[in-house]
């Protein structure tokens, strides 16, 4: 009974999470690390503290009404070379099945940096969004599992000192 | 000597007492005390401290948890909106 109650509680938190961000290989290797990981209990709690009055806050606020989860994992290396494209791999598996979907992908030759954004939609809702970003020397991945309000998103890059920017796939290529 | 003054020496005159009243004073003297109806025990003030720096450190206790937990939430969304913001530059750049 107890078993099968911590296999059910198991298995939810593995639902809610979606994507699992395993980068221990590189845990060891990086000169700074930041590994957060947030459920939906632990962002309950959190809103309580945040204050309306913040635009950061605010903003923050409403973002994760409907949030299940969010996990961050970033690293920074002294050297290039420490992450490889099979740690990446790791994590574009997980993305593969019919209700992922790749929104952006853009990989710079000159100054080696890649990035990807992974979109889960289950119906009309977008339920998870995936980030990965990588440079020589930095590593940074983000899934954020739940009801993701895209507007509320694209507002962040407002905030936190950050440009405002407009968070809009890219257009179609036009078929001929 | 009018009618008072002899009343008043009828009734203030010098009186033996009964037999057996010395006994009766010394045993009322020797009886234990009636219960006392509300006493508190000296350890019930100590419990009280005890309970009151309890509640309040565990409510200071959970509102420091409460602080980290916003603190890692405003860390996880600014890395996410960093991220994005790196994105979206670059692909716009490349249009």
């Amino acid at each position: 009974m107890k078993s099968s109650a911590i296999l059910l509680a198991l298995a939810l938190a593995v639902h809610a999470q979606q994507v699992k961000l395993n980068f221990d290989r590189l845990e060891g290797k990086a000169s700074d690390m930041v590994d957060l990981s947030l459920n939906s209990s632990t962002l309950q709690f959190a809103a309580r503290f945040l204050d309306s009055k913040d635009p950061d806050e605010a903003q923050v606020k409403k973002l994760i009404a409907g949030i299940e989860g969010i996990y961050v994992k970033s690293f920074e290396f002294k050297s290039e070379g420490v992450w490889t494209q099979a740690d990446l791999d790791t994590v574009r598996n997980q993305l593969k099945g019919p209700e992922w979907m790749r929104m952006i992908r853009f990989k710079s030759a000159e100054d080696g940096e890649n990035a990807e954004v992974f979109v889960r939609n289950e119906g009309q809702k977008i339920t998870g969004i995936t980030i990965i970003s990588a440079a020589p020397k930095q590593l940074t991945v983000v899934h954020i599992a739940g009801a993701v309000d895209m507007d509320s998103l694209a507002r962040l890059s407002g905030h936190f000192g950050l440009p405002k920017l407009e968070l809009t796939p890219p257009p179609k290529p036009k078929k001929d | 000597m009018d009618w008072l003054e002899q009343e008043l020496k009828q009734a203030l005159r010098r009186e033996d007492p009964s037999p057996g009243f010395e006994a009766r004073v010394a045993a009322a003297v020797g009886r234990p005390a009636s219960p006392r109806v509300a006493v508190m025990p000296r350890w019930l003030p100590a419990a009280a401290a005890i309970a009151i720096i309890a509640v309040s450190g565990g409510a200071a206790y959970r509102h420091h948890q409460g602080v980290v937990a916003k603190e890692q939430l405003m860390l996880a969304m600014r890395i996410t909106a960093g991220s994005l913001n790196h994105i979206q530059s670059h692909v716009k750049e490349s249009r």
